[in-house]
């Protein structure tokens, strides 16, 4: 189990919640390039590398493309480095679309995080009790889906025992699929219903019901909590503030690096490796309990 | 006369929905006009959400009604996740616009904002997210809005009304394509978009159409069945 999983799901929300903000909030290429890698780096921590690998063969490619449209659609920017049918590619046009597509990616990798820390049972155990149904309707719908998934299959088997279609042959094909779902329809509608009635049956919407949590606010998950608040909300003032400001249009302006600035890169920098660092620390902590045992 | 004070208090709530939040948008656009429109187009998105959301958890449905609407929106999820492989060939708009008929403008809603948020479990959360929220659910709601009293559509209505939520879909999918590059929104990139979308857009309304056509009879007769038999959904 990784360290993010177990923290209270509150923490967890904070700092996702912040670092999407700070990845959004500003243009400034150092900050995208340190939440760009820090997030893909805490992803494959989280899923794996061999899923970090799949999945970046996708995005990589995703993003050159996004990164090449923006200089065939924007001609600002002063570096003209060559013309494409008449109209001005240049430098800035060229940079901005890279950055803005790294932006894109890196919240993209930041949510891709947060959902495989923040499971739908850690969301209705913090949402529950504010928007009870909308957090239930959720949860189900997706637990629904392999439920769905497998009644798919049990019905085609037993349509095909039944020798209603043989599954060969296009038309063949599409009828039996067509078939299967109308059948998984009412099947899924009729028993839901039944669900609905149990859950009715053991007092669901009645006033006073608790619910089950197994998640406990430790010392250190408080301690954690108003760290990351606090340096998440010092980021997003910094960045609100106009400290890191950086223009593209129409050249791009100088990266400087005064005290305030270096303050600045230094604490995004420490908001947004801040799961990655406490992930690996936990793991060498870990192998050397183990060798001691 | 409950009906009356009811029918009132509905109607100003739609007027609420359908006016106001475009005009959220627009003031969005007018105050916080060039700088970080990316951010502020997403909170507007989602904010435009909480209405909906908000009417229903405050609403009457039960369980019975909640487990319904979930089982639409799985079944709208697996229906993008089984037509992954084509791009842009989905039954998501078309079963959202069924769900509207059938359960009516708010479950309409849910169906294609719920959608919206559990399939891009499966395709990747981003800053699109709510976008695709705002527009399937309102694409769900006005189907609802406008057909759910009445009796079913025939096939050329179904049909326009396929190929009205592929464009939209695609129009306004174009906005947070726009914004999400631009920081800002810039009417003659949005055209451009515009343009390199159409071939996205007319599969966007000819697999509406086609799906609409295939699934709209059956599902309808069978939600209807469930709704007549457990006395769910009475308009």
């Amino acid at each position: 189990m990784k360290y993010f999983d177990r923290l209270h799901p509150a923490v967890a929300f904070v700092y996702f919640a912040l670092m999407i903000a700070i990845s959004m909030l500003t243009t400034n290429p150092v900050v995208i390039a340190v939440s760009y890698l820090s997030s893909i780096v805490f992803c494959g921590m989280l899923i794996g590398g061999r899923q970090l690998m799949v999945s970046l063969a996708y995005n990589l490619p995703l993003l050159i493309l996004l990164s090449a449209t923006n200089p065939i659609f924007v001609h600002k920017g002063e570096t003209i480095l060559f013309f494409l049918n008449d109209n001005p590619v240049t430098k800035e046009a060229i940079l901005y679309g890279v950055f803005a597509s790294m932006m894109i990616m890196s919240v993209f990798y930041w949510f891709k995080c947060y959902s495989t820390v923040m499971t739908s049972d850690k969301f209705i155990y913090l949402f529950g009790r504010i928007i009870p149904k909308l957090s239930l309707v959720l949860s189900m719908s997706i637990a629904f889906i392999p439920k769905l998934k497998r009644k798919y299959k049990e019905i085609d088997e037993a349509q095909k025992a039944l020798g209603i279609y043989s599954g060969k042959g296009m038309v063949d094909k599409i009828r039996s699929k067509f078939r299967v779902l109308s059948i998984l329809l009412t099947n899924s509608l009729e028993s839901s219903i039944d669900t609905a009635d149990s859950m009715r049956a053991r007092g669901y919407g009645l006033k006073g019901r608790s619910s089950y949590a197994i998640y406990k606010m430790t010392a250190s998950d408080k301690i954690l909590c108003a760290l990351f608040i606090l340096v998440g909300t010092a980021s997003i003032v910094l960045i609100v503030l106009g400290t890191v400001d950086f223009n593209f249009y129409p050249t791009l302006s100088p990266i400087s690096l005064q005290a305030l600035q270096i303050v600045a890169y230094a604490i995004i920098t420490a908001f947004a490796f801040a799961p990655t660092i406490l992930e690996v620390k936990e793991n060498v902590l870990w192998r050397c309990l183990k060798s001691k045992i | 006369m409950p009906g009356k004070k009811q029918k009132v208090k509905k109607a100003i709530g739609l007027a609420i929905m359908l006016v106001a939040i475009p005009l959220l948008i627009v003031l969005g656009v007018w105050l916080f006009e060039d700088r970080k429109y990316n951010v502020i187009s997403m909170v507007i998105a989602l904010l435009s959400c909480v209405p909906f959301f908000i009417r229903f958890e405050k609403g009457k449905n039960g369980a019975r009604e909640i487990v319904v609407i979930a089982v639409m929106t799985a079944f709208s999820v697996i229906g993008r996740l089984a037509f992954s492989p084509i791009p842009a060939f989905k039954p998501v708009t078309a079963i959202t616009i069924i769900a509207g008929i059938a359960l009516g403008a708010e479950s309409g809603f849910m169906v294609g904002s719920l959608t919206a948020i559990v399939s891009n479990i499966f395709f990747g959360q981003g800053p699109w997210t709510p976008f695709q929220m705002f527009v399937w659910g309102i694409l769900g709601f006005v189907s609802g809005a406008v057909f759910y009293k009445k009796q079913t559509p025939n096939r050329w209505i179904l049909s326009l009304a396929g190929l009205v939520g592929g464009v939209a879909y695609s129009l306004l999918m174009d906005v947070w394509s726009t914004v999400s590059m631009e920081g800002s929104f810039n009417f003659v990139r949005y055209l451009s978009y515009v343009g390199t979308s159409l071939p996205f857009m007319a599969m966007y309304a000819v697999s509406n159409v086609v799906f609409l056509l295939v699934l709209a009879k059956p599902f309808l007769t069978k939600i209807n069945r469930i709704k007549t038999k457990y006395g769910i959904f009475q308009k």
